[in-house]
């Protein structure tokens, strides 16, 4: 190849403008590796053109230059592998941050919800027992009052004899009631004023049948209302009430005699 | 002096030493070209600052030199520097040296940019100037080029070497371009441009 001839036909000038199409530049690029003498020229070509931009150079206004640091700055950095774990290292510490509010927001909410639990627990067991009472007393109440009205409905009754047996020397102000339906035998007894007994003893009251006493049942005192005692048909004459061992008496301890009183007919 | 005092004194300055620091950095920072490739290469944006620096005033003369607009070509600028940072990998020494391949890059962006619809509009509602340079091309290439500086030099061409000249530093035409546009053969061309820039590399020197 003639080097002279090969150089002034402009061809690496061309190859330095990037004007050759790619298989030449090939070319250019393989005859630069062999010949000594045409990387000279090319250098030579290379610095002329740089020297004469040099010269030939126009200063862009001053803020171009920031304008272009910043679009550097502001632009994602994709080929940059230490940005890339920058950008991941300071993920990791705003995941961690907002982990950590977090944590601390719903450990205040859980103490908080904990404690408004226990209140209302609290509160709710104190309902729960205060209901359960209401009920109870309700059904002591009701009780109460279905044997009122249950009693109102003997003592009103006029198929019912009030026999009322007043104290006896042993008692003198003692008082009780018996009510008693001659026809169906129904016998119920309401103590007004008798003194309370030991343990031992208890109160028995008598129906005086053809002059002979007949266990009519044993009671306490402190009952309210009326009590219902042993029927007893419509031979009975008189009431009496005795004191006698608790359990009641076969036959009564006259001597013990607290009140006594006769059916009066009629 | 204290370093905060310095800085305080050079941001004060500033603008009425640009010129004084930038002589003085260009002194005192010089860069060989390899060591400024292995930085831009470790992305050290210190490098890429030192190469705007170094270069912008070249390739910024070459863009506004093809589109005539200063707003438009400073834009073209930051694209050819932006560009030249994403792609230095791409750059091989053994092919050539930095300048040429960065200011191939730039004639290649400059040209784009007159052949977007956008610089076509750009044009088409510019300044009063521009209207006056649209009527007479000639003319406007003329006043551009005494504007621009390089007039003096061209002018000592003789008129077949300066014509390819201006056609490749005034429209950004390749030689393939210009043989075509102007039905000359090409290799006519390649070696006018080479007589040319001979020529102007021997005016350079004499100087």
């Amino acid at each position: 190849m003639n080097i002279e001839e090969y150089i002034s036909s402009g061809v690496l000038e061309a190859y330095v403008l990037g004007d050759l199409p790619t298989h030449e530049m090939k070319e250019v690029e393989a005859n630069l590796q062999r010949y000594p003498a045409l990387r000279e020229e090319l250098r030579r070509i290379e610095e002329f053109q740089e020297s004469f931009a040099m010269r030939n150079a126009i200063q862009p206004r001053g803020e171009v230059k920031a304008k272009l640091m910043e679009k550097l700055e502001s632009r994602p950095q994709a080929k940059s592998v230490s940005m890339k774990t920058d950008t991941s290292v300071s993920l990791w510490k705003y995941a961690a941050a907002a982990a950590v509010v977090i944590a601390v927001v719903s450990s205040y909410f859980a103490y908080d919800y904990r404690s408004k639990w226990q209140d209302a627990q609290t509160s709710l067991n104190d309902l729960i027992a205060q209901n359960q009472q209401i009920a109870q007393d309700y059904n002591r109440v009701n009780l109460r009052l279905d044997k009122i009205e249950s009693d109102l409905k003997v003592v009103g009754d006029p198929a019912f004899t009030r026999v009322v047996m007043k104290g006896t020397p042993n008692a003198t102000d003692a008082l009780a009631f018996v009510y008693w339906n001659a026809s169906t035998q129904e016998t119920y007894l309401s103590v007004q004023n008798m003194r309370a007994l030991s343990h031992e003893n208890q109160y028995q009251l008598w129906a005086i049948v053809d002059g002979k006493p007949v266990d009519m049942g044993v009671f306490d005192t402190g009952i309210a209302g009326l009590l219902r005692m042993k029927p007893i048909g419509s031979g009975a004459a008189a009431f009496a009430v005795t004191i006698e061992p608790r359990g009641g008496n076969t036959t009564p301890t006259l001597g013990t005699m607290q009140v006594t009183g006769s059916i009066i007919k009629g | 002096m204290p370093i905060y005092e310095t800085g305080l004194a050079i941001g004060f300055f500033k603008s009425d030493l640009a010129h004084y620091f930038s002589t003085i950095s260009t002194i005192k920072r010089h860069i060989e070209e390899q060591d400024l490739v292995k930085g831009l290469l470790a992305r050290d944006k210190s490098f890429f600052s030192y190469l705007y620096d170094h270069y912008s005033g070249a390739l910024y003369g070459v863009i506004l030199r093809i589109l005539k607009n200063e707003d438009v070509a400073e834009e073209v600028l930051q694209d050819v520097f932006l560009k030249i940072w994403d792609r230095i990998e791409s750059y091989d020494a053994e092919k050539g040296k930095l300048f040429t391949w960065m200011v191939n890059i730039t004639r290649n962006q400059a040209i784009d940019k007159t052949r977007s619809k956008e610089f076509g509009k750009g044009k088409k509602t510019g300044t009063i100037e521009n209207s006056v340079h649209a009527i007479n091309t000639k003319e406007s290439v003329e006043t551009s080029i005494e504007g621009i500086g390089v007039k003096e030099l061209l002018i000592k061409l003789p008129e077949e070497q300066r014509f390819v000249i201006e056609q490749h530093y005034l429209n950004g035409y390749t030689q393939s371009e210009i043989a075509k546009e102007f039905n000359l053969p090409l290799g006519t061309v390649k070696t006018r441009m080479r007589m040319a820039m001979q020529e102007l590399r021997s005016l350079i020197g004499n100087e």
